[in-house]
């Protein structure tokens, strides 16, 4: 057997606080480790305490505890974490105030693709089979390259344990909400399979009636997952991991249009393992795709609009750990990915090509010290080939307390649609071109006598669009105060630049604008957040966490410095003159954000109960006062608390009832928040097969 | 013209210790708020635009049906000038006179003298006040408000057709300059707006 052992360990052998400590682990251990144990922070398993990075691990009872259906549901519950909506519906995540394009998600370490406007849907993934997700905050190019700009979020789902087991499932909520669950695991000696399927289907709702549309439409969703592992040999095992998603929804719009959008996506990993003494070599050839068919019909059964969306992504990548002793372990991984994407409003179908190699080298230099050195090269012939470093390091100060801190680069290679769009508004008139079009594009715009005059040269278009690129550095300190408080403050800092944005081009004769992406905007965000873990007894523990958050455009705050910006109070008040304090930030995001988990357990009753308080304080949605910026003039969205509460008891021996309900308060702002439809009650029972 | 309500809000005395140095034939600037100046158009949205410019004549505060008389002229967001050349459009009326304008970045009381270099004259490839959000007096807003609103900071700092000088301050695009417009609701294409009108001749500055 391949023995992982953490790098840490000694330091915390010593240790007599159960949260901290750490085991000797191998691959197969995992689940009966006391310490939470993360893969996405290093691509080796690590104890989280022993990590030095702002890393967290959601683990399986605690999803199952709040009842959760959506990966979606779980995020919004995690401190410094939250979703948010763009105009599609789909539900990305903002970590330490960076969008939702900017953090990797990855299912079983895999990437998953489909952003159709930048955003990756988290309703997409059902948690019912997940042994744990892993957050990693920070820059984390080094390992991951592309996407891994924020941090990286990475779902890990089950592996079957010895025998035969499984489960069945039903919720049944409001709106005709039913998400319902098989589950089945085999394993014998060398041998496992597991299948889960899970049906997700609801009613949708209306926050706004009579503007012709459904704030949810009306949907039914599929996930088929199959996994199968064999052991070859002692050092030798090969896994097969599947997994099919589709969705149907039904549409519907003004003037009585109607139609559906089908969603489908495959995903399908080969891992073929081996191990010796001191190399583990894991060879992982996937393949993904995702693809999006929508359309709308009239009342008379013609064709209004259709649009669709086809994106694959291949990516074979082979990865070393050698263990050159118990102080010092090196990892090496190289690798090739091939996307292509062809959808409406491209006028052909771009494809890319980019080998990778990384590298990391963690070790001990003594028993107080962990330190992990990484890079990462992927190589690009659209734009600049990208190097990405990172450097962490974690000291143990005593017994309790630990300091780290962590530094890293990461970036976001500009997307096919920033590249390579050739859209044209039917109604109003504007179109939007993408960077490496725009030369052939406008040519024909020119040639057909729309275009009224240039506003940005077209040869400003010859150099290549810039990845954007960050730059993040954590502090974390954790301390043990006693053994019932756990507290850990993380002090984050984020610089972006280049973040692409789009501007007008050109002028067009019918009085309309060309748009097309640039690099422009240079993003700071900034913070700390804290969390506080509190055991009261045998029966009850607490969470409380608190973020604070400034996350500001530079040249935004500049133009406001410079006295750049004007506003007015009423409409028939002349304007006057902002000050740099005026300016609020970014749109979307809360000042402060705070959550609060109440837990009561108890095994004797095989009862469980658990109250969560989330709170955001107000956020900017869009400039009000047509200055164009977000301002504390602007209109906001009120700070407002949501609360969620969750019940189960467990009958029998096989089956638990569970029953809760969500926003227990009827928090409702319907013209901001779509994703609050008021109080959700919800009953499910679990019936475990083994 | 029923619409229009003239409003002379204050009629400044020149109080300059040296104004007999001036002159005294000088006239007193005057400064003054329109309501609801409507300036519809046909077409728009991809389709040719047309309709008659609502003409305006700093100097008597009003809206004139004047092929001649007349500085300033209002249709939908486009707002041309009685000067330079027409860009053409269905309905445009011919420029006349010798008006100019450009945008001063600034609030109205800021606005103290023109700088006269910057005044520019509509051509037959644009309009001297850009069209399209941002470019010139307004901003779109888009999805979810689709509101147009006037872009604070921007005051329109105007040659009148026959040599003299003003300054406005557009406040509103909707009927009744309502306090939360909304897009879906309130009519559109009224202008709301202060100017400030120095009547002599020649002279540059607002004070």
């Amino acid at each position: 057997m391949f023995k992982k052992i953490t790098l840490l360990h000694l330091l915390f052998l010593c240790s007599s606080f159960s949260w901290s400590q750490a085991i000797f682990l191998d691959n197969d251990s995992i689940e009966n480790s006391l310490d939470e144990v993360i893969i996405s922070g290093t691509k080796t398993i690590r104890t989280v305490s022993s990590l030095p990075l702002n890393a967290s691990v959601i683990k399986k009872d605690a999803i199952e505890k709040t009842n959760a259906t959506r990966l979606s549901d779980v995020i919004n519950e995690e401190l410094g974490l939250i979703t948010v909506s763009d105009f599609g519906g789909a539900e990305g995540i903002q970590m330490q105030g960076l969008d939702s394009e900017y953090t990797l998600v990855l299912l079983d370490n895999q990437p998953l693709v489909g952003r159709l406007a930048g955003t990756l849907d988290l309703n997409r993934i059902s948690v019912g089979n997940i042994k744990q997700i892993e957050i990693v905050r920070g820059p984390s190019s080094s390992l991951y390259g592309n996407n891994a700009f924020a941090g990286v979020i990475n779902i890990i789902t089950e592996e079957p344990s010895e025998g035969f087991n499984g489960y069945l499932s039903s919720t049944y909520e409001t709106h005709k909400t039913l998400d319902n669950s098989i589950n089945l695991n085999y394993k014998k000696k060398k041998f496992y399979g597991s299948v889960f399927f899970n049906n997700y289907s609801s009613d949708g709702y209306d926050l706004i009636e009579d503007d012709g549309l459904n704030t949810v439409n009306k949907f039914n969703t599929n996930t088929l997952q199959i996994k199968f592992g064999q052991n070859i040999s002692e050092s030798l095992k090969v896994k097969i991991n599947a997994r099919y998603y589709a969705q149907l929804i039904d549409n519907i719009a003004p003037n009585s249009l109607s139609g559906e959008t089908f969603t489908a996506e495959d995903n399908i990993n080969l891992i073929v393992s081996h191990e010796s003494d001191k190399l583990k070599t894991d060879l992982e050839i996937y393949f993904t795709s995702y693809f999006g068919d929508e359309f709308l019909d009239d009342d008379q059964g013609n064709r209004f609009s259709e649009s669709f969306y086809d994106q694959i992504l291949f990516k074979p990548e082979i990865k070393t750990v050698y263990k050159v002793n118990n102080q010092k372990e090196l990892v090496f991984g190289l690798g090739y990915k091939y996307e292509s994407l062809n959808r409406t409003y491209f006028d052909l179908k771009p494809k890319q090509k980019s080998p990778f190699i990384y590298f990391q080298y963690d070790f001990n230099p003594n028993d107080k010290v962990n330190l992990i050195f990484g890079g990462r090269f992927d190589k690009y012939k659209e734009y600049k080939s990208q190097i990405s470093p990172k450097f962490s390091g974690i000291y143990k100060i005593g017994d309790n307390e630990s300091i780290k801190v962590s530094a890293g680069y990461g970036y976001k290679t500009p997307d096919f649609r920033q590249l390579y769009f050739n859209f044209s508004n039917s109604t109003i008139g504007y179109s939007v071109i993408g960077y490496n079009v725009v030369e052939d594009v406008l040519n024909q715009l020119i040639n057909e006598g729309q275009i009224a005059n240039i506003i940005v040269p077209i040869d400003e278009f010859e150099e290549p669009l810039s990845p954007e690129s960050s730059f993040g550095l954590n502090v974390g300190y954790n301390r043990d105060l006693n053994e019932k408080i756990n507290m850990s403050v993380n002090v984050f800092n984020n610089s972006a630049k280049n973040l692409i944005d789009y501007r007008v081009i050109a002028n067009k004769t019918n009085g309309q604008n060309v748009f097309s992406y640039y690099n422009v905007n240079n993003v700071s965000t900034f913070g700390f957040d804290i969390k506080t873990k509190f055991k009261t007894d045998n029966y009850l523990n607490f969470t409380l966490g608190y973020q604070l958050l400034y996350a500001f455009d530079l040249d935004a705050r500049n133009a406001f410095e410079n006295g750049e910006i004007f506003a007015r109070l009423t409409p028939t008040s002349p304007a006057f003159r902002l000050k740099k304090s005026d300016y609020f930030g970014l749109y979307n995001r809360s000042r402060h954000m705070g959550v609060f988990k109440v837990n009561y357990n108890n095994l004797e009753k095989k009862f469980s109960a658990n109250l969560r308080l989330r709170y955001r304080s107000k956020y900017g949605l869009f400039d009000s006062n047509s200055n164009n910026y977000l301002d504390k003039y602007d209109t906001f969205v009120k700070g407002h608390f949501t609360t969620n509460i969750s019940l189960n008891k467990k009958i029998n021996s096989k089956t638990m009832v569970s029953g809760g309900i969500e926003n227990i308060f009827n928090y409702l702002d319907t013209e901001n928040i779509s994703s609050l439809s008021g109080r959700i009650y919800y009953l499910r029972i679990k019936h475990n097969l083994n | 013209m029923k619409t229009i309500k003239l409003l002379v809000l204050s009629i400044m005395l020149i109080s300059f210790f040296n104004c007999e140095d001036d002159g005294p034939n000088l006239q007193d600037i005057q400064s003054v708020s329109i309501e609801d100046l409507y300036a519809p158009q046909e077409g728009g949205q991809g389709q040719p635009i047309s309709g008659t410019f609502a003409r305006f004549d700093f100097e008597t505060g009003l809206q004139t049906e004047s092929e001649t008389e007349w500085d300033v002229a209002f249709r939908g967001t486009s707002i041309i000038v009685n000067g330079g050349t027409s860009l053409g459009t269905t309905d445009e009326p011919e420029r006349t006179g010798d008006a100019g304008v450009y945008i001063f970045d600034g609030t109205m009381a800021e606005m103290v003298a023109v700088e006269t270099s910057l005044i520019i004259q509509d051509s037959s490839s644009g309009y001297a006040i850009q069209s399209g959000s941002g470019n010139g007096w307004y901003t779109y807003a888009g999805p979810p408000t689709y509101l147009i609103n006037p872009t604070p900071g921007k005051i329109l700092v105007f040659r009148t057709r026959d040599g003299k000088y003003a300054k406005m301050e557009i406040l509103s695009y909707y009927l009744g300059a309502p306090e939360n417009p909304d897009a879906f609701s309130d009519p559109s294409r009224y202008f709301t707006f202060n100017y400030v009108y120095q009547p002599n001749e020649g002279v540059t500055d607002f004070n």
